[in-house]
């Protein structure tokens, strides 16, 4: 079996309306932490989106494999479970219910079983410790009122209860103030382990200074149309993204 | 509406000389049969019942309920379903009627050393005469209608029939100055495959308070059923009554409730109405602004499933001046099921200085569930603060997905929106018990 996510020649449009994704090709192996970056509007977040399975895009063609199992047909639950996380660009606000429950009822989905009080706490306290923040946040309802900043550590907060295979981080630092982006990169690199992927999709270089990738890929109109180390990174934030506009142009 | 009827003039005297009742009650209920009798059942044509049908309602085609003397029972030998919710509740006394039969009753000496009532309408007709008298048909009566309902006088149909025939029911008396916090509690049993009629009097002397909480239980399932209920709330100066009607029958019954209240001044009222059970059940809820001051929050909650069908209209009567009135009605609508609320804030000319909103908010879980919401102003003063509002919205796609997205099943997701829904109605409910058993209820039910 691979121990991969992989994106086969996918197509996807957003419901009725016009096409986004235009044929990507992307391979994330078990191990390596991947960026996706590209100008505004080259479908970045929608792939993200679509590996989790939002109801909102419709697919026309391709293939999502995790660990070598097509997900294409299965619900957004079912994708958890398989191991895959979205950490959502704009989280959304639930109130009612408080994190903490949501966090437990969400780990024993995940698990597919009763997860022990102490067992719960003690995953909860040690990412609290990494992400230096304290308990109140549990009481509060989920995202319910969250500064910006606070909702999207509370999405690394839930990375870090629920231990994904593969997670998906969409625009985690955009907004962020340089304090924050530290601490939620803390957070993601504790994850990392031979048995944990990341794709981390972003606009901008900064991120990629704490949470070091090991390939980076350019998104441009819907394709990936290069890919490279940790420096190409480096030479999109200091020459921007026309050149690879330019590789789009040329077909290259 | 059926060829032979169960109820005839001569069911109204044999119910109240089996009662023992005075002739002024025997007159009242007379007056309100030739009311019954004299108007048509409210149709689709009628304005306040232009979305809920109820010509399948077998108002005169099932037994009336009647008491019969029955000893009282031991708590062991209760309803489980009663028991379980006595378990739960953590009230400081109660009243268990099974049917129309008050079976047993558990109250703390401290109350009733201080004359706190909480007892049958009949005992108390005995017991308490001048407070009963004083006070019963005060609110709810044949000529309570307010507004345009005036011109509509079918609307007084079903509450005629219910001050006609009621076969029972409940009196709570809080002598002047006399407070309590933690709840009493009536829970009323219904066994079904007939036409309960219950009437329940809550009489709140000045500067009292007092916490009652009204429970309607049945079998999940039962054959066609009728349940009528009136509840009177008659509030002193400055009294505060928090009172709660939560409405769990089964399957089969179809339930019509009206309350009033009278506000004097100063007086203060939280309401709660739960409507979660039932087949076809309609609340009318109405508080009237009497003496300056007064306050009534008006909380509503429900959740409907199947083929099931709730209304609820609410009146914020104001006639006294300074007076404020919050009206929160939520509710969420799965399957085929209906759900409809109408509200009316009317302002009388001397009702100055009110401060008066209406909200109404629903969500749908089903393409085939639908929501109505008709939200009403009257105002007949100028220097008022009045809002309303009202919308109706399918579950939020996204919400639903960012749940779903971290491994929760579709039912997980959606209770958990359901109870974010109603959560700003549940917040404010305090009886923490009580909090927890509605939620309980939503829970299972999102899961059907």
């Amino acid at each position: 079996m691979a121990n991969q996510l992989e994106i086969r020649n996918l197509y996807a449009s957003i419901e009725g309306g016009e096409q986004i994704l235009k044929g990507v090709n992307l391979v994330v192996p078990r191990g390596q932490v991947h960026a996706i970056m590209g100008p505004n509007g080259a479908g970045k977040s929608t792939l993200g989106k679509i590996i989790a399975g939002d109801p909102s895009y419709t697919i026309e063609k391709g293939e999502i494999l995790v660990d070598g199992e097509n997900i294409m047909e299965m619900e957004p639950d079912e994708r958890a479970r398989k191991g895959l996380f979205l950490a959502f660009q704009y989280p959304v606000e639930v109130p009612g219910v408080t994190n903490a429950n949501f966090l437990r009822l969400a780990l024993q989905a995940r698990k597919g079983e009763e997860v022990s009080v102490m067992e719960f706490y003690n995953k909860l306290q040690k990412a609290l410790e990494v992400l230096e923040w304290d308990e109140s946040i549990l009481t509060r309802y989920l995202n319910d009122g969250f500064s910006g900043g606070e909702k999207k550590r509370n999405e690394i907060l839930q990375l870090m209860v629920l231990e994904p295979t593969y997670a998906i981080l969409d625009e985690t630092d955009s907004g962020l103030d340089i304090d924050a982006l530290k601490v939620v990169a803390k957070g993601v690199n504790a994850m990392r382990s031979p048995n944990f992927a990341a794709l981390i999709i972003t606009h901008y270089q900064r991120l990629l200074n704490y949470i070091i990738p090991d390939v980076v890929h350019v998104m441009v109109d819907g394709r990936i149309v290069t890919s490279g180390g940790p420096e190409l990174a480096l030479k999109l934030e200091a020459e921007g993204y026309e050149w690879v506009k330019e590789l789009v142009v040329t077909g290259s | 509406m059926e060829l032979t009827s169960t109820l005839s003039r001569d069911l109204v005297l044999e119910v109240s000389k089996k009662l023992n009742e005075p002739q002024w009650l025997l007159e009242q209920r007379l007056a309100a049969w030739e009311t019954f009798a004299k108007l048509p059942y409210p149709t689709t044509r009628t304005e306040e019942w232009k979305y809920t049908d109820i010509t399948e309602v077998p108002f005169e085609g099932l037994p009336l309920e009647e008491p019969t003397d029955v000893p009282l029972r031991t708590r062991e030998e209760l309803p489980e379903a009663v028991q379980a919710r006595i378990a739960q509740a953590d009230l400081a006394g109660f009243v268990v009627f099974v049917g129309p039969q008050l079976v047993y009753a558990e109250l703390p000496e401290e109350l009733t050393r201080q004359g706190v009532v909480l007892t049958s309408l009949h005992e108390a007709l005995k017991s308490h005469p001048k407070q009963v008298q004083g006070a019963l048909f005060k609110t709810v009566n044949a000529s309570d209608l307010v507004g345009s309902q005036k011109n509509r006088p079918e609307n007084s149909k079903i509450p005629a029939l219910g001050s006609a025939l009621f076969t029972h029911g409940v009196f709570l008396y809080v002598p002047q100055g006399v407070e309590f916090s933690k709840p009493l509690g009536v829970f009323k049993y219904l066994g079904g495959n007939a036409l309960s009629v219950g009437r329940t009097l809550i009489v709140s002397e000045a500067n009292s308070q007092a916490v009652y909480i009204e429970e309607y239980i049945s079998p999940t399932k039962v054959p066609a059923s009728v349940n009528l209920s009136a509840t009177e709330l008659v509030l002193g100066s400055g009294a505060r009554v928090r009172h709660a009607h939560i409405q769990t029958l089964g399957e089969g019954f179809y339930h019509f409730h009206r309350q009033r209240a009278h506000l004097g001044r100063d007086a203060t009222l939280n309401d709660l109405v739960v409507n979660m059970g039932a087949t076809i059940s309609r609340a009318e809820v109405q508080s009237q602004m009497l003496g300056a001051g007064s306050y009534s929050e008006m909380l509503g909650l429900y959740f409907t499933a199947g083929n099931q069908h709730v209304d609820h209209y609410t009146l914020q009567h104001h006639v006294a001046d300074h007076a404020y009135s919050d009206v929160l009605y939520k509710g969420a609508a799965k399957d085929r099921s209906r759900t409809v609320y109408a509200g009316l804030i009317k302002l009388e000319p001397g009702a100055q200085k009110t401060d008066a909103y209406q909200t109404n908010r629903n969500l749908l879980l089903s393409p085939d569930a639908r929501a109505d919401s008709v939200p009403q102003l009257e105002i007949g003063a100028n220097d008022v603060k009045c809002s309303h509002g009202s919308s109706t919205a399918p579950v939020d796609a996204m919400q639903l997905f960012y749940l779903m997205s971290r491994g929760l099943p579709r039912h997980v997701g959606q209770q958990i929106l359901v109870k974010a829904h109603l959560a700003d109605v549940l917040t404010r409910i305090p009886i923490e018990p009580l909090r927890q058993h509605i939620e309980g209820i939503i829970e299972e039910k999102v899961k059907l």
